[in-house]
């Protein structure tokens, strides 16, 4: 107060009552409620209060003045503000507290209460100034933002949770598969493995984690064909699968295993991290292996009455009197049939075996095609008395491929053209030269083939609906036939509408460069 | 025209049964061998034309045979067909210095007419 001097005011350079009104009505101009509470009265009643009061609380002066401060609060009286208040009246002090207030209305607003004691000379407190602004404003953005934050922590929580949750569900799935995984970083070193890999590999955890790999185990690790595939292959060709690596292991002796390995190329903390997954088909190639075993010397076994059955069949077709009833023949030469394809089926259970396997041996050497091809068609000619096969075309090439399974595929090829064309004589082989590569051909004059089983045709099991009843077979031929050229690097195809007899047809390529040089 | 001896070596009585049944329909003189270690003195007995010869046998197998037929000055021209089973047969035999080769169970007429080939 500091225009107050010697108990006369100054403000207007007029008269005490101009100056006064000038003051009253700066105290209305305020925005902030401001009100005077005489502390010498009983209750402490508001003595005055500004238009701004009237405004942030709806109530009129003559509803105001007379009354304490409380009835702002209305009901809400259970506010830890209102403790701090009565504190600051009882000593005398400055306070400052957001309240809850409700207007006349019943509305509810933030009240931002400057409430300062006005003392006299002897310190004695004879009134209170408040000071008031509506915050609610200011206090609704702080609620939310504390709600919003509440809210974000809460979800922080759970997330954090449902993480871990998840980090604790995929290092249980890492720790239950029955394969081998190793986490290198991107120098080869272990960052982690799982229990499947200590047991198989017998190592410790403290043996393994961050050592690089090579070193593992006093360098039992260090297998040639590992380092090829993380250092020549896997940095071009990510992910490499299946990938067989052969080892004799000091303590656990030979194992075959399967890889899968997988660079991570996501920007990030895991980037170039290399996960290697390993399979020990160890045993599982040895039982392959007995399996294959098993049904070679099932099929020799079967196959050798066999050759004595077909040959005494073959014996009495030649011994057959003249006289004999035509359908007697007839019955001799199905038989003879029969026993065909029981070898065909014997012969068909060991490739089929042996191909699931990938135990399909391919014992390349270099033959006439066209002599191979001749001499094929001329020991299915020799058993067929029904159909008549003829070649047409050369190719002049010796191939590099195992004779006997381009036999086996010749030979059911024509049988299928045989055999599926029961009611037409002709057998067309063809023979060429195509680029660099022989092809055969065999056209039938048979049923014909759908274009929706084209492709099918070749699938292991398949056979066409309405074929089962009048030709039955196990669907592996062709099966077998595709198999066997797509691994000597040729394509095995058809070309067929029903009715119209099929055209079998595959390539096998010749090792030398094309004529054009490329 | 002197009658040509083929000398069959099979552990399977079945077949050398067969055998014996259709070669001596066709003229030819027929010893049938049922166990492998006597091949050796049959064939100084016999002196073959012509050896048709198992894979699988016990004991002695085809393969082996053939490998010392093949050392020895005397058999080592001795035209020799190997009929098998086996399915690696035709790569056994042709490593073991087979002159031909016969899948089991064979025509006949085809194994007739490599008889008569390699006889003439």
């Amino acid at each position: 107060m500091d225009s107050l001097q010697n108990g006369t005011f100054n403000i207007s350079h007029e008269t005490t009552k101009e100056d006064f009104n000038l003051l009253l009505q700066a105290l209305d101009a305020s925005i902030s409620g401001i009100i005077l509470t005489d502390n010498r009265l009983p209750d402490n009643p508001i003595i005055y209060c500004n238009k701004a009061f009237e405004t942030i609380s709806g109530y009129d002066r003559s509803e105001i003045i007379g009354h304490n401060c409380r009835f702002l609060q209305k009901e809400d009286r259970d506010q830890k503000e209102r403790q701090l208040l009565r504190e600051a009246i009882k000593n005398g002090e400055n306070c400052i507290v957001d309240i809850r207030n409700y207007r006349k209305d019943g509305t509810l607003f933030y009240n931002e209460l400057y409430m300062s004691p006005i003392k006299d000379e002897s310190g004695k407190v004879g009134y209170f100034i408040g000071v008031q602004n509506d915050v609610t404003l200011r206090k609704k953005a702080e609620l939310d933002l504390r709600q919003q934050q509440d809210v974000m922590e809460k979800r922080i929580v759970e997330r954090t949770k449902s993480l871990k949750e998840s980090e604790d569900y995929l290092a249980s799935i890492v720790q239950t598969v029955r394969e081998s995984l190793i986490v290198l970083d991107p120098e080869f070193k272990v960052l982690s493995v799982n229990d499947h890999f200590l047991k198989t590999f017998k190592v410790t955890i403290e043996d393994t984690q961050g050592k690089l790999l090579y070193d593992l185990g006093n360098g039992q690790w260090n297998i040639a064909a590992l380092k090829e595939l993380l250092e020549s292959i896997l940095p071009t060709n990510n992910p490499v699968e299946e990938f067989e690596v052969e080892h004799d292991f000091p303590h656990i002796g030979k194992k075959l295993m399967v890889l899968n390995a997988h660079r991570i190329e996501l920007e990030g903390q895991y980037k170039d991290r290399i996960l290697i997954a390993i399979e020990d088909i160890t045993d599982r190639r040895e039982i392959e292996r007995r399996k294959d075993d098993f049904l070679s010397i099932a099929s020799h076994e079967l196959k050798t009455p066999l050759t004595t059955i077909k040959g005494l069949v073959q014996v009495m077709q030649r011994m057959v009197p003249p006289e004999v009833s035509d359908k007697f023949k007839a019955i001799l030469d199905k038989t003879g049939m029969y026993i065909d394809r029981l070898n065909n089926l014997i012969a068909e259970l060991l490739d089929v075996s042996r191909i699931q396997t990938g135990n399909i041996e391919l014992h390349k050497d270099s033959f006439d095609f066209d002599k191979a091809v001749h001499e094929a068609v001329e020991a299915i000619q020799a058993a067929t008395k029904s159909h008549n096969i003829q070649i047409t075309g050369t190719s002049n090439e010796k191939v590099l491929a195992d004779e006997s399974h381009i036999v086996q595929v010749i030979n059911n090829l024509l049988s299928n053209a045989i055999k599926y064309a029961p009611d037409h004589k002709e057998v067309i082989v063809y023979i060429s030269r195509v680029s660099n590569y022989v092809k055969f051909s065999v056209k039938d004059q048979g049923m014909g083939i759908k274009q929706e089983d084209h492709k099918k045709i070749f699938d292991r099991f398949y056979r066409v609906g309405e074929i089962q009843q009048r030709f039955p077979g196990m669907g592996i031929g062709l099966y077998i036939c595709d198999q066997i050229i797509k691994n000597h690097g040729g394509t095995l195809w058809v070309e067929s509408e029903p009715g119209k007899g099929s055209t079998f047809s595959f390539t096998l390529p010749l090792n030398k460069p094309q004529p054009d040089g490329n | 025209m002197e009658t040509k001896t083929i000398l069959i070596c099979d552990d399977d009585e079945g077949i050398l049964d067969m055998l014996e049944i259709v070669l001596e329909g066709s003229g030819y003189h027929i010893v049938p061998v049922q166990n492998s270690l006597m091949i050796y003195d049959i064939i100084e007995q016999e002196h073959p034309d012509l050896l048709l010869l198992d894979l699988w046998m016990p004991v002695l197998s085809g393969d082996q045979v053939l490998k010392s037929l093949r050392k020895n000055p005397q058999t080592h021209e001795l035209p020799v067909i190997v009929i098998s089973a086996s399915r690696d047969g035709q790569q056994i035999a042709a490593d073991a210095g087979a002159t031909d080769f016969m899948a089991k169970p064979f025509d006949l007429d085809f194994l007739l007419k490599k008889i008569q080939e390699y006889l003439n």
